[in-house]
């Protein structure tokens, strides 16, 4: 970690990667500086592991050059590079009769003698290793008997005992559950924090890249398209194309995917605000609801949801007082509406007209759903409308099934499975 | 750092050490055992007294001293050789394809030598040089299983996969067998007699040069093995990964599978195709010693082998005596159960 090494951690310079011959990335230029984070993104079959293996040596580069530490890749002696770089990859291993301890250590080969024997700074090294994947509590397992979410940390556990400046990962959270993806990703972004080590990854979680990566290279169609930071890379446009998404939404701010609906159970208009509405726009969404709504102001959470699910959003700029305009939209959208859900936000002078909204709708005589406290709901005058008071979002998913039963529902039975709440 | 290190290279590292060196003892003695009663059983039964003294020179027996120093001795030698350097041979493709289920037998590789050596054996090409035969027999040998090698790994680096290299194998084994019979048909009387005896497998009749050589040439690549355990052990997580961690691949495979068709090639020139006990030995090791570590295998392995060999041998000798047995019937019975046991279990990754 000597500061007065100007090279980066690794470079690549015009560098095409592929197999015998058939370039499937051309002319990479990147530079990974050391204690970053790189991702790589792009869908399968783009070249996430070919670049990877091309890195760590497992194929030779089609044509450009990769410079480790300022020194040609395929020129370095191979113990000379696995003291700079170590790889965890996707093959699935299971050495038999291995304990977790034995097996990290298999990682000290290249700063062990001819007959790998350990002196105490390799066991100290081996230690730190499975500490510093929170797993020294498996050492005397066998390696066999590991989960799958066990065996990656240990994975990198070996890596990790190699010492390396570098390290490359080839999907490092596939196959995991939800417990140690997180844990893996938040160890490899400790690891760039506190170790200073390059850790460079192909991912598939486009949310998580964003919130761990220092750096991410989008790779598609035979090049890297973008590479930078993933708060400038990482747009809703880029990662539309990155994934030819047709029907889904990476919103940067929420820093997610949202799923779009194709819009085919009917059409929904929701008066929501101050982020009374994301879960009911998200189950619209899964239900196959297209919706509008509104009014909502520019600021609120409730419009970037709705905006990232393709929903019609009638609004106001932040701050300002919902005016004329925007409720003669609303009107043109309510009236093209099946059924009108309330979400119960709060009234006050800022959203005033969104009140006025709903009484409208419910002298048009169009059904609406409400999620307000039955005292709140008691305010507005209800009684010549088709008011239906719900308790909460379970609720409502099980009315509007009922509701609509001629309409083309994903699925028609009402039964458990609708009723988790977000 | 308030590590528990301490604590852990004691649960670690002792009680597998003491297992280990207990388990090495007791080879070491059985294999001592097994030598003791190989040479002292027989249709003239000598006491272990009587065999220190002929082997030391203190008795003026010339028939006990000419059964035990031309017959019972060198045979017994190449049997715990024989054993070792087929267990050896088998560790080291079982590794080298990540597979339990391989060794030289089952890939066919002594098919290929004993193809060579019946050659060597049936026709004519040797006239005038037999000065050389355990030379030229061993290097018929070691073509011929190296010619097989690299077949089957042509053919198992294009299908993945256990059952490829098993039914390869099998193939390879019918292939050459079939050219063997061939030569077999062709070649004249008295030549036939001792190629089919030496083609069921035995240690009898070793000669004190081929035992010389058996020792030599074996003993070098052992050693030098020894000294290959460490990128052995790196190549147990596979060759990627064995690459990363430092070992120069293209070298070591080609070390590797010279070193195991030398061993095998060598030790079937001298004592015929030997079923299964390459690829049955290793795993006994595995299990004994608890480990995998090529370090305790190598030598565990090899001790292992010896004492395999050395009791199937005894056993083939003495179970319808006077008739001898191929030694090949004997180890397959317990070798075939193990394959069909370990498919079974689907341990088929290494």
């Amino acid at each position: 970690m000597s500061k007065s090494n100007s090279d980066p951690v690794l470079a690549c310079n015009g560098l095409t990667v592929g197999y015998s011959n058939t370039p499937i990335l051309r002319d990479i230029h990147c530079t990974f500086e050391q204690g970053q984070f790189i991702s790589l993104l792009g869908p399968n079959g783009a070249g996430k592991t070919t670049l990877l293996r091309t890195l760590s040596r497992h194929l030779p580069p089609l044509s450009g050059s990769v410079a480790v530490m300022g020194r040609e890749l395929q020129a370095m002696p191979a113990l000379d590079l696995a003291r700079i770089m170590a790889v965890v990859l996707t093959n699935k291993i299971s050495p038999p009769l291995f304990s977790v301890y034995e097996f990290v250590a298999l990682g000290r080969y290249p700063h062990t003698n001819y007959l790998g024997t350990l002196n105490f700074h390799d066991k100290e090294s081996i230690l730190q290793s499975l500490q510093a994947v929170h797993a020294a509590n498996l050492a005397s397992r066998p390696f066999s008997d590991l989960s799958d979410g066990e065996r990656q940390k240990v994975l990198v556990a070996r890596a990790l005992a190699q010492e390396p400046k570098l390290l490359l990962l080839d999907e490092p959270t596939i196959h995991l559950d939800l417990k140690h993806r997180v844990e893996v990703m938040s160890i490899l972004r400790d690891l760039c924090r506190t170790k200073g080590i390059t850790v460079i990854a192909s991912l598939h979680d486009v949310d998580v890249a964003a919130k761990v990566s220092d750096q991410v290279a989008l790779i598609k169609d035979s090049s890297v398209q973008h590479y930078g930071a993933p708060e400038e890379v990482l747009t809703q446009q880029a990662v539309t194309t990155l994934y030819d998404f047709d029907k889904a939404e990476f919103n940067s701010r929420l820093g997610g995917i949202e799923l779009r609906s194709d819009g085919n159970s009917g059409k929904a208009f929701v008066l929501a605000g101050m982020a009374s509405g994301s879960h009911v726009y998200r189950m619209l969404a899964k239900k196959g609801f297209s919706f509008a709504t509104g009014v909502l102001h520019t600021n609120d959470l409730d419009f970037f949801v709705a905006d990232s699910l393709g929903g019609t959003c009638i609004t106001v700029p932040a701050m300002e007082t919902i005016n004329g305009t925007a409720t003669a939209k609303a009107h043109e959208q309510l009236a093209q509406c099946d059924v009108v859900i309330d979400c119960g936000f709060a009234l006050g002078n800022h959203n005033m007209a969104n009140g006025e909204l709903l009484q409208t709708a419910l002298e048009m005589g169009k059904p609406l759903f409400s999620l307000r406290t039955p005292d709140a709901g008691k305010k507005l005058n209800t009684q010549n409308g088709n008011y239906i008071q719900l308790k909460n979002v379970a609720e409502l998913i099980t009315t509007l099934d009922n509701y609509l039963p001629g309409k083309q529902h994903g699925l028609k039975t009402a039964g458990p499975a609708h009723m988790k709440e977000v | 750092m308030t590590t528990s290190e301490q604590t852990l290279s004691i649960a670690r590292g002792f009680p597998a050490m003491r297992r280990q060196s207990t388990v090495f003892l007791l080879l070491v003695m059985t294999t001592l055992a097994m030598m003791v009663l190989n040479i002292g059983i027989g249709s003239i039964e000598y006491t272990p007294q009587q065999i220190w003294q002929v082997l030391f020179d203190q008795t003026n027996d010339k028939i006990a001293h000419n059964i035990i120093w031309n017959i019972r001795l060198p045979r017994a030698v190449a049997a715990i050789f024989g054993g070792a350097y087929l267990a050896a041979a088998g560790l080291l493709l079982q590794i080298f394809f990540r597979n339990p289920i391989v060794g030289p037998y089952i890939l066919g590789i002594s098919s290929g030598a004993t193809l060579m050596v019946s050659f060597v054996m049936l026709t004519s090409v040797t006239v005038g040089i037999t000065v050389f035969q355990p030379f030229m027999n061993t290097l018929a040998a070691f073509i011929g299983a190296y010619t097989v090698m690299m077949i089957v790994l042509a053919i198992a680096s294009k299908i993945r996969g256990i059952i490829t290299l098993l039914i390869v194998g099998l193939m390879m084994g019918y292939l050459c067998g079939a050219v063997t019979a061939i030569l077999t048909a062709l070649a004249e009387k008295e030549k036939i007699k001792g190629f089919v005896l030496w083609q069921l497998g035995s240690f009898s009749g070793f000669k004190w040069d081929e035992i010389g050589l058996l020792l030599f040439l074996g003993g070098a690549v052992l050693i030098l093995l020894f000294f290959q355990s460490k990128p052995l052990n790196a190549f147990l997580l596979g060759e990627e990964y064995a690459a990363s961690m430092g070992v120069n691949i293209k070298r070591f495979r080609m070390l590797i599978l010279l070193c195991a068709c030398l061993l095998a090639g060598m030790v079937t020139s001298m004592a015929g195709p030997v079923a299964f006990i390459g690829m049955a030995v290793p795993h006994m090791a595995r299990l004994s010693f608890a480990t995998s570590d090529n370090r305790i295998l190598i030598p565990g392995a090899c001790l292992m082998g010896a004492c395999v060999s050395s009791l199937c041998d005894l056993l083939a000798r003495t179970i319808l005596a006077p008739v001898e047995l191929p030694l090949s019937a004997i180890t397959a019975f317990f070798g075939a159960p193990i394959v069909i046991g370990l498919l079974l279990k689907r341990r088929v990754k290494l």
